[in-house]
């Protein structure tokens, strides 16, 4: 058997040749596996812990896996969960943060709560761990920022909980209707662009009889706010001014009104009672024309397992306003899943380095991929290229995804948040069932929030106001992707 | 001062077995008693101390330890007091537990009526008459959602028995929304009313309705005059304890409606809740909650009342008829 030969400069060639073909395709890979060996790094001194957590199994499942493997590198894992809905997990935070308790080590809970626990003293800032492994939270535009408080982190994401714009793609395509819609409107039947084009494709589509209902968009007591929230962003309005005086009563807080009871005419007769399980059929059913909800509704439809719709449906970000002069589009994340840590835990370091692992491009590409487990939505820079994640989204769903990201808004991200949105959701509620005038919604909630400010804080909340403003988008249009 | 005038040769020196069976009693007594004193003491008392500190200290999560609240007298009853949210809190409560309760005990007194005569296959008809109340509350407002919805089931056979379609909005219109949960509140604790006039009827003497029966009274005059009247003690009890319970219903209606639509189900309950866990202001749910502490134990007093009244009205009835005889 011969030798091969091989010249000097043939050894050099084949090096740069292999050096430049594993920077390619491979570098994220090595980059993110990095990230991971950072953390472990940092991690390897707190030796064989197991940390307990308050968290929704519906995300925690597909968690688990990163989860094992976080374990086998650093012998630090999660023993217990405590598994309640996301929804519920607030109060029992609190419950905890008033005993000052140990018992739970992290929470994986709505991420505007990050004011209200972190003013009750149970937040565990994560800015030294981060530090330390070298972390940083690689979201999409200015994502990372919705979990930062008083200019300190206090959060890690798993869930890019965005509303997109979800629009009846099959229905827009019909040419019959294409024309009817020219000739009512004067305009091509084609993804709204604004706000009333929006309103006007659910009314020409509506139709009870056939069980297609124009809308698809919450209006129960619990919900409904976050999209009359999304409607005031989006038309230039913020619920607070600088001295803390409520601004909903306002041009675009009223022109938000507007659009959330306009739609009672094109939604379903029920939709004053439905929340989330009654909704998600009807959209996934093919009973709705179109609607602006959160993005992860975007891989069940898409799974045509679970959906008549597969295929059916376009995505892009909610509709755009015209505010003096310039196209404004936002949209919200509420509630968005983030882990915070128990400052009170004497396991604090070891749950806190487990969610710097779990917000890694590698565990949130494991997470947010699951199609089967769709708790988690896109979020993670590398989740905008990874295939999987593409798969479960379609490379359109993913691109709305993307571009939503990067004009979410933030809920009332003060202390006081269930309660200042509780406030606004009943009176909404009240009006949309008609059991109040719309004219007197916004001025009654503008003395309720008034009452709450008083209450918690004027200059406290002054205060927190500088963060709520910063955590908003900075740009007023998304930039295509 | 009240004085006790002794008749000569009246006491006896009680027996030394007497006095150490009444000591027996006595420790029997405690011995029930301690463990009830102890919980009550060492669980209850503080909570409710706890509570009383709460409604007179301005606190909030967000304020510092709760030891260091600021002291403000009233002024939070007062704030709850002219709360109109809480005063039509508790008008819904009242409609709420008032319906629910004649709905319950309509229903129970009827069937305990019907089954309290011995007859074939009644074992069978008493296990199916309490699984209701043996359902759990939530998964009680779960099928109820299932079963209620606008082309669910329920509007479905409405819709055949009456030969046109009929959508009665029972989880979404403010007007029925009440209404729907008591009706679930009904279906759901009838048997508990079922049981307990089903005891009274059982526990019924003989001797009068016997003696009604031999002077020629018909069926229903029986019912009427005897009957009823020597069960109104059981029927108060079984009426007040009912109300209570109703009164503090939320899982149904948090599971079903969180207060909603608008604000046509939010009782007492969902509100101090909201109040207490979703706005985290504790020291107005705290006064709250000793405000309608405050309302039952009235209404128990009354209820107490009514009772003692009943009982000796029925004493006398039974000693009239004793003498009668």
């Amino acid at each position: 058997m011969s030798k091969p030969r091989v010249s000097r400069r043939e050894f050099i060639k084949g090096g740069v040749g292999l050096t430049v073909l594993s920077a390619l395709p491979y570098a994220p890979r090595a980059f993110a596996q990095a990230e991971n060996d950072r953390i472990v790094a940092a991690a390897k001194g707190i030796g064989k812990t197991d940390v307990t957590g308050m968290i929704w199994s519906n995300y925690y499942i597909p968690m688990q896996p990163s989860m094992e493997d976080f374990r086998k590198q650093t012998g630090i894992g999660v023993g217990n969960i405590q598994d309640i809905s996301i929804f519920d997990i607030p109060q029992r935070a609190m419950a905890e943060a008033l005993s000052r308790s140990p018992q739970f080590d992290f929470f994986h809970i709505d991420g505007g709560m990050i004011p209200s626990l972190a003013s009750a003293g149970l937040l565990e800032p994560l800015d030294p761990y981060m530090k330390k492994a070298n972390f940083k939270i690689d979201a999409v535009g200015d994502y990372a920022k919705l979990f930062t408080y008083k200019g300190q982190t206090y959060g890690i994401p798993t869930d890019g909980n965005v509303h997109a714009q979800y629009q009846r793609k099959d229905l827009l395509e019909d040419p019959d209707a294409q024309k009817r819609y020219a000739d009512k409107y004067g305009k091509p039947l084609a993804m709204p662009e604004t706000w009333d084009d929006d309103f006007n494709i659910m009314k020409f589509f509506h139709n009870p009889e056939k069980g297609l209902f124009g809308s698809a968009n919450l209006r129960n007591r619990a919900n409904g706010v976050t999209w009359y929230l999304m409607y005031l962003y989006a038309h230039g309005g913020f619920p607070f001014a600088d001295d803390m005086k409520p601004t909903l009563n306002t041009p675009a807080g009223n022109r938000a009104l507007e659009i959330y009871l306009r739609e009672k005419a094109v939604a379903h007769p029920e939709s004053p009672g439905w929340g989330t399980p009654q909704m998600i059929p009807q959209i996934a059913g093919g009973r709705s024309v179109a609607c602006q909800y959160w993005d992860g509704i975007i891989k069940l439809n898409e799974n045509p397992k679970k959906s008549k719709t597969a295929g059916k449906w376009a995505y892009s970000t909610p509709p755009s306003a015209n505010v003096g002069g310039k196209t404004i589009v936002r949209t919200i994340s509420s509630p968005v899943g983030a882990l915070l840590v128990n400052k009170y835990s004497p396991r604090k370091e070891a749950a806190a380095y487990l969610a710097l692992w779990w917000g890694t491009a590698k565990s949130a590409n494991q997470y947010v991929a699951d199609n089967v487990n769709t708790f988690h939505d896109a979020w993670h820079k590398s989740n905008m290229t990874n295939p999987g994640v593409e798969a479960a989204y379609t490379s359109g769903g993913l691109k709305a995804v993307g571009e939503c990201l990067q004009v979410a808004c933030p809920p009332i991200y003060l202390t006081g948040y269930l309660e200042f949105q509780d406030q606004l959701g009943k009176h909404l509620s009240e009006a949309y069932v008609g059991q109040r005038k719309a004219s007197e919604v916004l001025p009654n909630v503008e003395n309720e929030w008034a009452k709450i400010v008083k209450r918690i804080g004027t200059k406290k909340l002054q205060e927190e106001l500088a963060t709520y403003k910063s955590n908003m988008p900075t740009i007023d249009k998304p930039k295509m992707s | 001062m009240s004085s006790v005038v002794a008749v000569p040769g009246s006491v006896a020196p009680a027996a030394p077995r007497e006095v150490s069976r009444a000591r027996g009693i006595r420790r029997f007594k405690w011995a029930i008693l301690a463990p009830l004193i102890a919980l009550f003491a060492g669980v209850l008392l503080p909570v409710l101390l706890l509570q009383l500190y709460f409604s007179f200290h301005q606190w909030s999560v967000y304020l510092g330890s709760w030891w260091d609240a600021e002291w403000v007298g009233l002024d939070i009853f007062k704030e709850v007091l002219t709360d109109p949210r809480f005063g039509w809190s508790i008008i819904r409560s009242l409609a709420f537990a008032l319906g629910s309760t004649i709905g319950c005990f309509l229903i129970g007194f009827g069937l305990a009526y019907l089954m309290h005569k011995p007859f074939r296959g009644q074992a069978l008809y008493y296990i199916l008459f309490i699984i209701p109340m043996l359902t759990v509350p939530i998964v009680v407002a779960y099928t109820a959602e299932m079963l209620l919805y606008d082309a669910g089931p329920i509007n479905d056979i409405i819709s055949r028995i009456g030969g046109v379609e009929h959508k009665v909005p029972f989880l979404t219109n403010p007007d029925f929304a009440l209404t729907s949960v008591m009706l679930l509140e009904v279906w759901n604790w009838t048997p508990f009313s079922f049981i307990i006039m089903l005891a009274g009827f059982s526990s019924l003497p003989k001797e009068p309705i016997e003696a009604a029966r031999i002077l020629g009274a018909s069926t229903w005059r029986i019912f009427w005059e005897v009957q009823l009247p020597l069960l109104r003690p059981v029927i108060f009890l079984a009426l007040t304890l009912r109300f209570l319970e109703a009164m503090a219903e939320f899982p149904k209606i948090w599971a079903l409606f969180q207060g909603g639509p608008g604000s046509a189900t939010e009782t007492i309950p969902v509100y101090i809740f909201l109040t207490t866990w979703q706005y985290f202001e504790v020291s107005k749910g705290a006064a709250m909650s000793y405000l309608v502490m405050m309302l039952m134990i009235v209404i128990v007093l009354l209820a107490i009342r009514l009772l003692r009244r009943e009982k000796h009205a029925i004493d006398a009835m039974t000693a009239a008829a004793s003498r009668t005889a």
